[in-house]
């Protein structure tokens, strides 16, 4: 398998051309502040206020190096990082005409060819970014680190379109390895294929339809008695909110009680998806669903979502967390704590997952989806360490985005009123503020704020 | 008879390409490489440089052994390919062995043209297509102090430029009115004539060699005009054409390169073809002509490896664009495209490009700041630059021009500040 | 000869479980299994039991955890009855078609409403039709003694499908008798090596889909479907082979030997019979004594194994009498008669003469089936030989 990179992601919408990027390189590199000289660039459109970036985007087929005729140009195997080295260039520029992103440039006075090399990790124009319009992205190190494992889960499953349901059953699975007993109550995950049918099974580890009702107190079973006969296997559940916020509550919450060993992935979108949509603890007030329809009298689902992750900490997990997979590094963070967690009680995360069938947009648009449901903080991403006693927010959101933002990209929010839609903000920054009582350092004053 | 999944002709972009497109998607078919030369792969791009010494030339190789080992790839040196025979799949090489193969790619490049000169033939001369014709050129120079380099394309005004800063007293013979006529405009040339005569190189434009002969040692070289150049030696860089002389029994399609489709498909089955070997569709029409430059050879020999290899993710070729950046004596320049054709006439090769009345062209050139700038439109989209002196990023400006971005309202502002507005569009792209 | 307790039955369940050797327990309380609940955890306390206790929040976990346990390879127990196994019902349900084989004690109690804490079958006899195995014990003894067979049966290769060891709530699971416990060293002969781990399993070494979505209108799924249910049904066929055998090496071993399937009291020469399943044998037995004295030609048939239901044995005692008489502790809404009665009713079709058949209904929420109330059984069917045939069913404690 090959390799991947970090890389310097940029966004345009947080730029503020302010031009420290600029000046942090060319210190960098030149210990001056000459424009000139810095590897990185930021141009202004007058129109509509976007800023444009020229940087090396380290290419994983880079042109630059297919083009140089003398082998001055290589691309590091184990950065990822494409070299320029001085000593072979013969100046000829035709990198400069290879590179679409002006990525690597001529400096007429030096009168030689400059590129990024991100600063052997830690690139200077990261840290003087101060609104954070760029970001040094190591997400890749997921892929190197775990790439190579077994995919568990078989290619063909019969997901909707755009479901996000097979990206975590894959990279779940993935992670944690075939040494695990994994349990998809009836929903969306087993509805993908994870049990499979008629007598073939989708998945490549002991896999099984507990109840929809039961799927805490199943694992705790077998995880009691493989502990009894001295084996170490991983437990893990996922499960949609109904089988753990609704139906599911009882057992989750009597496992999570007597600390069971386990990982409890909530898959939640919000709502009996798989049934054909209709309402859940966890729809959002307002949302529309079958059950929660949109008529003269109702608009849409009248009381706020059960929280389920808060309610999961109250129980003094081992480790609780929030994700959403536009945040692949943070998930899989969350995974490795779950993993370790689990050897000693209960790990449960709960995935925000929006589905493009059941909510009404469409499926390119998923990540998008999910990654507005964070920015606006209606779900925040965040983790609880019981050993540390308190919630740590772990994507942290500087401005957030307004929630209509998010609210108006679904259709099964396009009915909200003017005044459903304040009720929304103001119950998100609510919430958002409870749980950031639950932040501080001390465990016993975080809970006596919140209450 | 031995074999191979796949067999590769030519060791430089084009070959190196395809290698790396096949391998990434087939890490176990066999794959041999057959170079005509004895050393590693290396670009003819260089040589000028070697010459001049500003490359090492025990450092200018692609690729080495190790990284052929690491691809798995038979990798044959001082070979050539004599016949190939389409319907068996196979070639026979230079030492009379048989290859057969599964999937051939021809990226056998292109040779040194001789003009019809009395007496060249039997002089010795020089020309640079070579690793073996530059280290040739390179030990000929040693105690000589005048050169007469013969056509004034990229090759002939590198090798006038580095055996200049090396101390030789350089002279041009070029055919055509001005230099680099491939490339450059009357106004542009002009630029670039005045850097080369500040630095003593004497330029002898529209004039062609009629005659050479030797003379108390020296080469004597009569122009059409009847002046005479007394010179210590003569490099010949009036152009190339595409090598397939080899081709001449196969049952490929060929006209002045051999003919392929937008995946480098000839019409023999089983049969690939990238680089300067190749006639290709053009990419401002269709009709296929010979481009021969290096990102070319890269970009078709990377269609051509994942169409071998029958990776999904192939998008077929554009078609190719005249383009070639250009550093000389500090100055650094480069074409693009379409840049001739809206003030045709001046000079006399406009017939080998596009002709197309709707073009709108924007110029800045002020000879005093030796700086040049054009930019040629055809219905709010690029479609040519070039650019002497002045900050333009020619990759942005090629793919402004590949991806045939309508500019619409956008155009004033690119044309006032194209640099940056190329860089927010690229941007736009990128996201 | 093994250690003498005195005990009541669900303290004999406990003793049975003990001597079993099960890897994992759960049990949540509820009266009358409510004290069986207190002996398993406290034995599990004294080390008495070695298995892992798990005190979960409800009976609906209790089976689950006991799944999950099982599919992992252990042998498991518990107990429950009345609202407990009506709650337990979801997993229960599937634990048959899933071929666990789990053993779960059922203190039986009637249903609610009206609310009600006391004995009486209508719990498990509402289960019957789930796939599990029942049995239903007469005494304290054969309590503990079932208990330790069931496993055998349980875990036969060619059942394998889950045993509930039915006793009366109240009469056994109170009530003190003398009971003998078995030596440890002869139950663990009698019991062989453990060996569960060739069933369906979530086992990382040998992976498998456990329950995948099987059926639908077309390709192999309406005949795999029926395949599983074939299969079960072939289990609990062979089931009665099974449990005859194992009662019979348990009366070997122990000297102990009871009627695996249908117990024939006093019948060879009966000219009619009464039929009675669990703890009301006892008092039908002493009854059928007393009418033998005054000369009544009167039988007695027991059920112990109502599923797999024992229809060959049955018929073979029903042969043997002209009339019969059932008393069920329970109600079949449907047929205005005891379940017991109605099953009773298929076996009689098998026989060559039609003859007459009683339902009676007795002890429901806790009352006592007395010798009385059985003299009034015996008395009902010996007048069925004169043509008396009562047109509906008898409730024996509708004027107590």
């Amino acid at each position: 398998m090959g390799k991947g990179y970090p890389t310097i992601a940029f966004y345009p919408e947080k730029c503020n051309g302010c031009n420290d990027c600029v000046e942090a390189c060319a210190q960098i590199k030149t210990e001056t502040s000459e424009p000139v000289h810095s590897r990185i660039s930021v141009a202004k459109d007058p129109d509509d206020e976007f800023y444009g970036l020229s940087l090396c985007r380290q290419c994983g087929d880079p042109r630059c190096v297919m083009d140089c005729p003398a082998r001055a140009l290589t691309k590091n195997e184990d950065t990822g990082v494409v070299h320029w080295d001085e000593t072979k260039c013969v100046n000829c520029q035709i990198c400069t005409l290879a590179c679409p992103y002006a990525g690597i440039t001529y400096n007429r006075i030096t009168d030689q060819v400059m590129k990024c090399d991100l600063c052997n990790g830690d690139p200077a124009c990261v840290k003087a970014c101060a609104p954070m319009a760029l970001e040094y992205k190591i997400g890749a190190e997921i892929y190197n680190t775990w790439g190579d494992l077994e995919d568990l889960f078989v290619p063909g499953v019969g997901a909707c379109l755009g479901c996000n349901s097979e990206l975590i059953m894959r990279h779940t699975l993935r992670r944690i390895g075939p040494n695990t007993v994994v349990a998809t109550p009836p929903g969306c995950i087993p509805g993908v294929g994870s049990v499979g049918v008629n007598g073939i099974t989708s998945t490549k580890t002991p896999v099984f339809h507990p109840l929809l009702t039961n799927t805490a107190s199943m694992l705790a079973g077998v995880k009691r008695y493989y502990n009894r006969i001295g084996r170490d296997v991983t437990m893990l559940a996922l499960a949609g909110d109904g089988g753990a916020a609704d139906v599911g509550f009882q057992s989750l919450s009597g496992a999570a009680e007597r600390g069971e060993q386990m990982i409890f992935v909530c898959v939640d979108n919000e709502g009996y998806m798989n049934t054909g949509v209709q309402r859940s603890s966890t729809t959002p007030y307002g949302a529309w669903t079958t059950t929660t329809p949109v008529g003269e009298a109702l608009q849409g689902k009248t009381r706020d979502a059960k929280p389920l992750p808060l309610l999961m900490v109250l129980h003094s997990c081992e480790y609780v967390a929030t994700a959403a997979l536009p945040f692949m590094e943070d998930f899989y963070m969350k995974l490795d704590k779950a993993i370790e967690a689990s050897k000693r009680g209960m790990a449960f995360i709960h995935i925000f997952s929006p589905c493009p069938t059941g909510w009404r947009f469409d499926p390119s648009q998923l990540i998008e989806v999910a990654r507005k449901g964070v920015e606006t903080n209606m779900v925040p991403l965040w983790e609880y360490e019981n050993d540390l006693g308190r919630i740590n927010i772990t994507h942290v959101v500087n401005e957030p985005l307004p929630v209509v933002t998010y609210l108006k990209s679904i259709g099964k929010y396009r009915h909200l009123s003017d005044e459903q839609l304040v009720y929304i903000q103001r119950k998100t920054d609510e919430r958002f503020e409870l749980l950031k009582k639950f932040t501080k350092e001390s465990k016993l004053e975080g809970l006596s704020d919140a209450a | 008879m031995p074999s191979a999944k796949y067999l590769i002709i030519g060791s430089s972009h084009a070959g190196l390409c395809a290698l790396d497109a096949i391998r990434l998607q087939d890490t176990e078919g066999s794959v041999t490489l057959i170079t005509r030369d004895e050393s590693l792969p290396y670009s003819p791009t260089i040589l000028p440089y070697v010459v001049s010494g500003d490359a090492d030339p025990e450092k200018i190789f692609l690729r080495d052994q190790k990284a052929m080992d690491h691809l798995n790839v038979t990798f044959l040196k001082g070979e050539t390919v004599t016949t190939v025979d389409t319907k068996a799949h196979s070639v026979r090489l230079s030492s009379g062995e048989s290859l057969s193969y599964e999937k051939l790619l021809l990226a056998t490049g292109a040779t040194p043209v001789l003009p019809p000169v009395t007496g060249l033939e039997d002089e010795p001369h020089h020309v640079l297509r070579t690793l073996d014709d530059a280290m040739k050129l390179r030990t000929a120079l040693e105690n000589k102090h005048t050169a007469l380099v013969v056509g004034a394309g990229l090759i002939g005004m590198h090798a006038a430029e580095n055996l200049a800063k090396i101390g030789v007293d350089v002279t041009i013979v070029e055919a055509l009115p001005h230099v680099l006529p491939d490339y450059f405009d009357e106004d542009g040339a002009s630029l670039i004539q005045q850097a080369f005569s500040d630095k003593g190189i004497k330029m002898h434009l529209g004039c062609t060699m009629k005659q050479v002969a030797r003379s108390n040692g020296a080469q004597l070289v009569t122009l059409n005009s009847g002046e005479t150049i007394s010179s210590d030696l003569v490099l010949v860089a009036t152009g190339v054409r595409p090598s397939i002389d080899y081709l001449s029994e196969a049952d490929i399609e060929v006209d002045q390169g051999i003919l392929v489709d937008d995946r480098m498909r000839t019409s023999a089955d089983g049969v690939w073809a990238a680089g300067d070997v190749v006639q290709a569709p053009g990419f401002f029409d269709s009709e296929k002509r010979l481009n021969g430059t290096l990102p070319d050879a890269s970009e078709q020999g990377r269609i051509a490896g994942m169409d071998m290899v029958g990776d999904s993710a192939l998008k077929p070729y554009k078609g190719g664009i005249g383009m070639n950046t250009y550093k000389f004596f500090g100055h650094r320049a480069f074409s693009i495209g379409l840049i001739k054709e809206a003030n045709t006439g001046s000079d006399g090769r406009e017939e080998d490009r596009v002709s197309a009345p709707d073009l709108e062209e924007d110029r800045v050139f002020s000879p005093a700041s030796q700086r040049y700038q054009k930019l040629v439109f055809q219905d709010d989209r690029l479609v040519g630059a070039l650019s002497i002196n002045t900050d333009l990023d020619p990759g942005v400006m090629f793919e402004v021009i590949r991806r045939r971005i309508d500019l619409k309202d956008m155009k004033a502002q690119f044309v006032d500040h194209p640099q940056e507005t190329g860089r927010i569009l690229m941007t736009k792209v990128w996201r | 000869m093994g250690k003498i307790l005195v005990c009541d039955g669900n303290e004999a369940a406990a003793w049975g479980v003990a001597r079993s050797k099960p890897d994992m327990v759960a049990v949540f309380p509820i009266t009358p299994q409510s004290s069986l609940a207190e002996y398993i955890s406290q034995f599990v306390a004294d080390g008495v039991i070695k298995a892992d206790l798990m005190d979960v929040e409800g009976e609906h976990s209790v089976l689950s955890v006991l799944q999950g346990a099982c599919l992992a390879g252990a042998r498991t127990y518990t107990a429950s009855c009345g609202q407990g196994l009506a709650f337990m019902f979801e997993p229960y349900f599937r634990s048959a078609p899933l071929r666990l084989p789990l053993v779960m004690s059922i203190v039986t109690r009637d249903g609610i409403t009206p609310q009600s804490v006391w004995g009486g079958q209508q719990d498990a006899m509402t289960v019957r039709e789930t796939g599990w195995i029942h049995m239903y014990c007469e005494t304290c003894q054969e309590i503990l003694d079932t208990v330790i067979m069931a496993y055998r049966i349980a875990e036969n290769r060619d059942v394998m499908l889950p045993v509930n060891v039915n006793h009366d709530g109240n009469y056994l699971s109170y009530g003190v008798e003398k009971v003998e416990l078995p030596e440890e060293e002869e139950v663990d002969a009698f019991m062989g090596e453990k060996n569960t781990n060739w069933h369906v399993a979530l086992d990382p070494d040998r992976p498998m889909g456990v329950d995948p979505l099987t059926g639908g209108a077309g390709g192999v799924g309406p005949s795999l479907f029926v395949s599983y249910r074939k299969g079960h049904c072939k289990g609990m066929q062979n089931a009665l082979r099974v449990i005859t055998e194992v009662h019979e090496e348990w009366g070997e071993r122990f000297g102990r030997y009871y009627a695996p399937l249908v117990e024939e009291y006093r019948l060879d020469d009966a000219d009619y019979a009464i039929v009675t399943i669990g703890s009301m044998s006892g008092a039908g037995k002493d009854a059928v004594d007393a009418a033998r004295e005054e000369g009544e030609k009167v039988g007695l048939i027991k059920i112990k194994t109502f599923r797999p239901f024992p229809l060959q044995a049955l018929r073979d005692a029903l042969a043997k009498v002209k009339a019969v008489g059932v008393v069920d502790r329970s109600v079949s809404f449907a047929w205005n008669s005891g379940p017991v009665y109605q099953e009773l009713l298929s076996a009689l079709y098998f026989l060559d003469n039609r003859i007459p058949a009683v339902s009676f209904i007795g002890g429901l929420a806790g009352a006592d089936i007395t010798i009385d109330h059985f003299k009034r059984v015996i008395d009902t069917t010996a007048r069925t030989l004169q043509g008396e045939v009562p047109s509906e069913c008898i409730w024996l404690n509708e004027n107590d």
